[in-house]
């Protein structure tokens, strides 16, 4: 008799950090779920309804090998977080914006500085503080600018590129950012008129629930080489940044969702969820997705890098110095929730896909013609945000990625408590005080977001990153130490 | 018997909501939706009242579009309401209703959720008993 694979629940051992959800676990399912975990990390992971959502997206049609999940995985709307789908390009794949979710290109940006941890511990309240007055955050706090629907339109289809003409940045900053910001053929005019006034004043803002800002030191760097071609030092001073498109992105969403009422019915497609509504990619409302889902796309990184300035000017303001002294460079930015057209290996032939990417990065290996020229050799930066009281992570791709999870790595620690258990957990506590203990300034709207973030409430971002490099998805670079945060 | 309660779930919100009627169902979440935007906004003042009138697809689409413009209202308009009068109308799938409440005033509202979305995920409306029961998770 063969050996029996090792179970744990529903999943079946691959190896020490890849577990199978066989395509048997569910009547539709095209192919099998594939969960990259450390065993000790399953316990969590099949708490809640994640591996039924892996499960479900593998039901949608042009599938290719199999619906992954990453480390981080944890129970979203239609995708799991953590979910990395990829879908054949050619017809009979089908797009699907619950694999994008609301916020088209969430996604992170680390900036480093030539500060030293010793320069700015002595202004660190006084910079959080100037962070927290200057950048918007949470819900009813406008941006300072305010950009009407012709400028909307100009960001939706050039992406930053704009603002930096205007001011708002470095040339540099193009390079730095994933597809220089800017995705081909977005349909600017494709834009609802709803999402061009929920846009309106939000660009430049950070929005709530797990976006944040966050200024760091890099603590220990693992990877001397590639932590040279990023720039960073042991002890220097980094800003990490995590926002999305806002409301002119969760419009485009809902939008698209409206639209497709009904539309997989009509092409003969049977789902599990309705937050996994699909088209096929040729199709009419397939286009019409991918069009508006770019400019959206396009959008979050302008929002992005609006918010980079408003950082570069608080540090100015605090330290008295033009913010090109304090050498603030972006380091990279990089997409977490998004759908992209690439070439992979599928049953040993390349083969063009779209990669759903909903709360995982993309992690292309040294080498990937994609990559800026200074990060060729070492391979894509990935940003790792963990919790606001231990770490975060840069990483960089590895080959696995292009052999085992489509280019993809994890997005952060992933959450491990609801928010209602955190806020529990936070009962008769000092979220703030305990953080100021650990040396983290910490500013929020209130008690209950900070509650509800709180590190407790979030898996050990060092474990979800093991994970990824043995299994060979991407390796570690550095470790970043929270100083202080914002939050919405 | 009206009420809402928060479901949980991982990374977002839920709402479970109850009423007798559908029209008592809809003014309910509406005002479930509102306190997790602003949780005191049950104190605020009644100085204005929008008329929203809605028609969809289904009747639970139609509750996903009602929350949907309130969210709506709140992020264009910097709304907040907190007292709802609903008229719906089942068989077309559409909605008469009243918002009342008063703009924004971040020095008395204490902001709760910013919400991204209502999503069809584990979306439900349906009778329970002698009455309706609806299950709406938001993306915060």
């Amino acid at each position: 008799m063969p050996p029996q694979p090792i179970r744990v629940g529903p999943l079946e051992r691959v190896d020490d950090y890849c577990w199978r959800l066989p395509r048997t676990a569910q009547p539709g399912m095209r192919v099998d779920g594939l969960v990259f975990a450390r065993r000790d990390q399953l316990e969590v992971i099949l708490a809640d309804k994640a591996v039924d959502q892996v499960a479900n997206v593998a039901h949608l049609p042009g599938i290719q090998t199999a619906s992954l999940a990453m480390p981080d995985i944890h129970w979203g709307y239609g995708f799991c977080i953590g979910g990395v789908a990829a879908v054949d390009a050619e017809p009979g794949g089908v797009i699907s914006p619950g694999g994008v979710g609301y916020d088209i290109n969430c996604g992170v940006r680390l900036i480093r500085t030539n500060l030293h941890v010793a320069d700015i511990q002595p202004h660190i309240k006084q910079l959080v503080a100037q962070l927290f007055r200057d950048i918007p955050t949470g819900p009813g706090h406008e941006g300072r600018f305010r950009f009407d629907a012709a400028m909307l339109k100009r960001l939706m289809r050039h992406g930053p590129r704009v603002l930096v003409e205007q001011g708002y940045g470095l040339e540099r900053d193009i390079a730095f950012t994933e597809a220089g910001g800017c995705l081909q053929d977005a349909e600017p005019e494709w834009i609802s008129e709803r999402a061009l006034l929920r846009g309106e004043r939000q660009c430049g803002t950070l929005g709530g629930g797990n976006h944040f800002l966050e200024v760091q030191t890099v603590e220990r760097i693992v990877d001397p080489d590639a932590a040279e071609a990023m720039g960073l030092k042991e002890g220097m001073v980094c800003v990490t940044i995590h926002s999305g498109s806002r409301g002119l992105g969760y419009q485009v969403c809902q939008d698209a969702l409206h639209m497709l009422r009904g539309v997989p019915e009509r092409y003969g497609i049977k789902l599990p969820d309705r937050q996994l509504a699909c088209a096929p990619i040729h199709s009419e409302p397939g286009q019409h997705y991918l069009g508006a889902m770019r400019a959206a796309a396009n959008f979050a990184w302008c929002n992005r890098q609006m918010l980079m300035h408003l950082t570069r000017e608080a540090f100015a303001h605090v330290l008295r110095k033009p913010w090109p002294t304090l050498d603030m460079q972006l380091v990279y930015d990089v997409a977490h929730n998004i759908a992209k057209p690439e070439q992979h290996r599928v049953d040993g032939a390349s083969k063009l896909v779209w990669v759903h990417r909903k709360g995982a990065t993309r992690a292309f290996p040294p080498g990937h013609p994609e990559l800026p020229d200074a990060y060729r050799r070492i391979g894509q930066p990935v940003l790792i945000p963990g919790d606001m009281g231990r770490a975060s992570w840069v990483l960089v791709g590895q080959p696995g990625s292009m052999q085992r999870s489509f280019g993809s790595t994890c997005h952060g620690a992933g959450r491990a408590m609801s928010r209602t258990k955190a806020v529990q957990a936070a009962q008769g506590r000092q979220i703030e005080r305990e953080l100021a203990e650990a040396g983290v300034v910490a500013r929020a709207r209130g008690w209950r977001g900070l509650a509800e973030e709180q590190p407790a409430a979030y898996k050990d971002v060092d474990v979800v990153v093991d994970v990824v490099e043995r299994a060979g998805l991407s390796k570690k670079v550095a470790r970043l130490r929270p100083l202080g945060v914002i939050k919405g | 018997m009206t009420m809402y309660e928060r479901i949980e779930h991982t990374a977002d919100v839920g709402l479970r909501v109850e009423a007798t009627t559908l029209n008592d169902l809809f003014a309910e979440a509406g005002r479930g939706l509102f306190e997790l935007i602003v949780p005191n906004v049950a104190d605020g003042r009644a100085s204005q009242t929008l008329a929203i009138e809605l028609r969809s697809d289904s009747l639970a689409d139609l509750l996903c579009d009602w929350l949907t413009e309130l969210v709506f209202l709140f992020e264009t308009q910097r709304i907040v309401l907190s007292r709802f009068r609903v008229q719906v109308d089942d068989a077309a799938y559409s909605l008469q209703a009243q918002g009342t409440g008063e703009p924004l005033d971040t020095s008395r509202h204490r902001l709760g959720y910013e919400i991204k979305a209502v999503t069809y995920h584990e979306l439900k409306l349906e009778r329970a008993g002698n009455g309706w029961r609806a299950e709406v998770i938001l993306d915060i």
